[in-house]
């Protein structure tokens, strides 16, 4: 056997020399001429700062050895003596491992790429993997074709395979599509980041707290998570407050009420009557009769007065005293009691000049009524300056008046609710300050909203 | 009630609503006492409560009391309450009229059957009286999408007045309300006549005739008799189930009056306001909770000054319109039927409650 293989080799040297000289011929100018092209392509990278060119460079040059070795292979199989129909199939062989490696390379290439700039970009996780795929999809369906056209198999019912597909998938992304380039969009621009304070023109508005390829995530004043999809954060004006604020140590939680009156039956036809009542009255009647001109009428006027002097003025037609009695601050007074006092000094001091006997008209007594209120949670709450004039702009005027009216005088806190919870827990005192300076009695109830919009607004400017 | 029953539904309230039955001596019977109670002398007799009581007891036995709460309308079924020792559950009285000067007779026997309840509800506070039970205020109210109430196209309205034959050519003041002598249409026309001395314009008396009031006939006569055939007064005797027809004819005035004797709450005036018509109204009964003078429209206290406030609206329409506007939204947030369907509920949620706690959380 050793001696047939020796003859074998004597008489066929030259036909195993070519190829191999060949092979190495080809494989020593391919060393060189990678090495120049690698030290070219490092120098111009170095020179225009491309970041990514070391790595381009790296996976390239690898895959450039790898590429001339099948070449040398290539050309020696086709100096060989072989028969054509063998160098055919190993031809194929060999730009069949030449297109699976240029597809890994690509693969390779384009995750780097892709991991490298689309963080830059600001798109979001879940979006460079969705990337990534879809490039490695794409590259082994196009290397398969490749392949199969080189063994002469049949590529139709692959490509109808992959036309159904593409299909399919356009077919269900034809809703997501816009939303995806409206995440690249967003990202590229760095429009709106995590932890951003956004408000649409459509009304929704919260905290970002998630950005997706398909939709971006906001809590929401009342804790609710609203998702809305990329698109239409282009299609539609988005106001961006930027980072939160200082967070209060306790959130706000914005209570409402509502109010039922019960009627006392008593009645009183003369200023006599009228403070005797008055100063036996429970508080509810004090709080009602002072308060029930500025519930009904909140749209109309400010500075609204209380029952008796528009019952004294009217029914008994002393304007004299009418008009005292409705020049009493009501903002003055810390408590209902001392408001009371106030109110009965007046008509006592009044009837003590002997100046006043006349009685109402029968229909026109003065009949005493008390407000029995319920406070009910509505479903605001806010942590931070930014969630409480947000939430300031949506709560109904009963929560605005409760906060402000009810809770300082009847509930007896002595200051307003905003007040109390911007000093103890937001660690704003001056602001808390001004708007327990804010004499709410002086504005209609909408008027006041605005008046405390504009002061937080200015302060969080 | 056929809008509040709907909605007390869509909120979870499970509610029924049972209707008495009468005859004509019944009804002759609760209107004399209906009259008594507003203060108009009436003559009573033995016989007169007697047919009361006889008609309460029957209905008592026929009408299905259901529910947790049973809330009683006006004083023709009061009674009812007699079988609250039997049944037991919550009773509420809602009285509708203005109870502040009765005549004591009738008040006498009413009086016992109202102590029976757990609670009463007035639609004002003159309405009510020094009660040991409960008392509370709760206002009527409109519900602005129904066909009363609801927006009409121009050429709807335009419809109604030509089938009415009212000109468009010159101010439409309207009385809207059933003929009866507290609505006092006579007077209605006296005014419009004073007015009509030194302006031009043109008044419509529209309303219908109630099943439960005799007298409506007899006033319709008298108003037709007094309007005789001045071409400026139209007195239109309306079907009942014509609420787009009143929607239109309201839409179409320029001024809205309503010059009642004495009134329960004149939800008319509501209605007026809603469209943001100029109101001229009597301060009587309810009236004035509905129109807070030279604010939401203006009250006046008879014939003269009636008159006197149409001349003012019609010489001066910027300052007409601007009341119209306050005055809806006067009714926008205080006698839409929202507010009146959580008042009722709140009114439920204190059917539990003492009445020493002025103020509950929720």
């Amino acid at each position: 056997m050793a001696q047939w293989l020796t003859d074998w080799l004597i008489a066929n040297w030259l036909k195993i020399a070519v190829p191999v000289l060949a092979f190495l011929a080809t494989y020593v100018v391919s060393l060189w001429l990678v090495r120049v092209l690698d030290n070219a392509f490092r120098r111009w990278t170095a020179r225009v700062g491309w970041e990514a060119g070391q790595m381009v460079a790296g996976a390239v040059r690898r895959s450039l050895l790898f590429w001339f070795l099948l070449l040398g292979a290539l050309i020696a199989i086709q100096v060989s003596v072989l028969s054509p129909q063998v160098k055919g199939i190993i031809g194929k062989g060999i730009g069949s491992l030449f297109g699976l490696s240029l597809g890994w390379a690509v693969i390779v290439l384009s995750e780097k790429l892709l991991k490298l700039y689309l963080p830059k970009m600001k798109a979001p996780q879940p979006t460079i993997a969705l990337a990534i795929n879809v490039v490695r999809v794409t590259i082994i369906v196009i290397g398969a074709l490749i392949i199969l056209e080189i063994w002469g198999m049949p590529t139709s019912p692959l490509l109808v395979l992959i036309a159904v597909a593409v299909l399919a998938a356009a077919l269900f992304l034809r809703n997501a599509a816009p939303n995806l380039f409206s995440g690249f969009q967003l990202g590229a621009t760095r429009q709106i980041d995590v932890g951003d304070y956004i408000k649409l023109e459509t009304g929704e508005e919260g905290y970002v707290t998630e950005i997706g390829w398909s939709n971006i995530q906001i809590k929401g004043l009342d804790e609710s998570i609203i998702i809305i999809p990329n698109s239409r954060l282009l299609q539609h004006t988005v106001i961006n407050y930027g980072r939160p604020l200082k967070k209060a140590k306790e959130p706000f939680r914005f209570s409402s009420r509502t109010h039922l009156t019960e009627l006392t039956g008593l009645k009183a036809k003369d200023l006599r009557q009228l403070v005797d009542i008055l100063r036996e009255a429970p508080d509810a009647v004090v709080y009602h009769h002072t308060h029930r001109f500025l519930q009904e009428y909140h749209y109309l006027t400010p500075a609204p007065s209380n029952d008796f002097a528009i019952w004294i003025s009217d029914a008994l037609g002393d304007e004299v005293l009418g008009e005292t009695l409705a020049s009493v601050d009501t903002f003055e007074f810390p408590n209902l009691g001392a408001l009371r006092e106030r109110l009965v000094g007046i008509i006592e001091e009044y009837l003590a000049k002997g100046s006043n006997s006349r009685e109402a008209m029968p229909g026109s007594e003065f009949h005493f009524m008390k407000s029995v209120s319920v406070i009910l949670p509505t479903h605001y709450v806010a942590r931070d300056i930014r969630e409480f004039v947000e939430a300031l702009r949506k709560i109904s005027l009963d929560a605005l008046y409760f906060h402000m009216f009810e809770s300082r005088l009847r509930l007896g806190r002595g200051l307003n609710d905003f007040s109390i919870w911007m000093q103890d827990s937001l660690g704003e005192a001056e602001l808390g300050d001004q708007i327990a300076r804010l004499d709410p009695y002086s504005y209609t109830l909408e008027a006041l909203r605005l008046a405390l919009i504009q002061l937080i607004e200015k302060r969080i400017k | 009630m056929s809008r509040m029953v709907p909605l007390l539904e869509q909120l979870g309230v499970d509610t029924r609503w049972s209707v008495i039955k009468g005859n004509d001596d019944f009804f002759q019977v609760t209107k004399k006492f209906h009259n008594a109670l507003h203060g108009r002398q009436e003559k009573i007799t033995e016989h007169d409560f007697a047919v009361f009581m006889e008609t309460t007891k029957r209905n008592a036995e026929e009408v299905e009391l259901y529910g947790d709460i049973i809330f009683i309308h006006d004083p023709q079924p009061v009674g009812l309450v007699a079988r609250k020792h039997e049944i037991g559950k919550k009773w509420v009285w809602r009285c509708h009229i203005d109870l502040s000067h009765p005549d004591e007779k009738v008040w006498n026997f009413i009086q016992p059957f109202v102590l029976q309840y757990d609670e009463a509800v007035f639609s004002a506070p003159s309405f009510s009286r020094e009660l040991p039970i409960r008392q509370f205020l709760i206002r009527p109210s409109i519900d602005p999408l129904s066909d009363k109430n609801k927006e009409l196209s121009q050429s709807l309205i335009d419809s109604v007045l030509t089938k009415y034959g009212i000109p468009k050519d010159k101010p439409i003041i309207t009385q809207v309300s059933r003929f009866d002598y507290l609505k006092d249409p006579v007077g209605v026309i006296q005014a419009f006549e004073l007015v009509r001395r030194n302006m031009d314009c043109q008044l419509v008396l529209a309303g219908g005739t109630a099943t439960d009031d005799p007298e409506s006939d007899k006033v319709l006569a008298e108003v037709r008799e007094r309007a005789g055939n001045n071409p400026d007064i139209h007195v239109l005797l309306v079907p009942p189930g014509s609420d787009i027809e009143i929607n239109a004819l309201q839409r179409a005035s320029t001024i809205v009056v309503q010059k009642s004797l004495r009134e329960g709450f004149g939800l008319t005036v509501s209605e007026a306001l809603w469209k943001a018509k100029p109101v001229v109204a009597s301060a009587v009964g309810g009236i004035p909770f509905q129109v807070k003078n030279k604010f939401t429209g203006l009250l006046s206290h008879g014939i003269e000054g009636t008159a006197y406030a149409l001349k003012q609206l019609l010489a001066n329409p910027g300052y007409a319109r601007w009341l119209g506007e306050n005055g809806r939204e006067h009714v926008r947030y205080n006698f839409l039927i929202t507010r009146h369907l959580r008042d009722y509920l709140l009114l439920f949620l204190f059917l539990d409650y003492s009445s020493d706690v002025d103020v509950m959380y929720l």
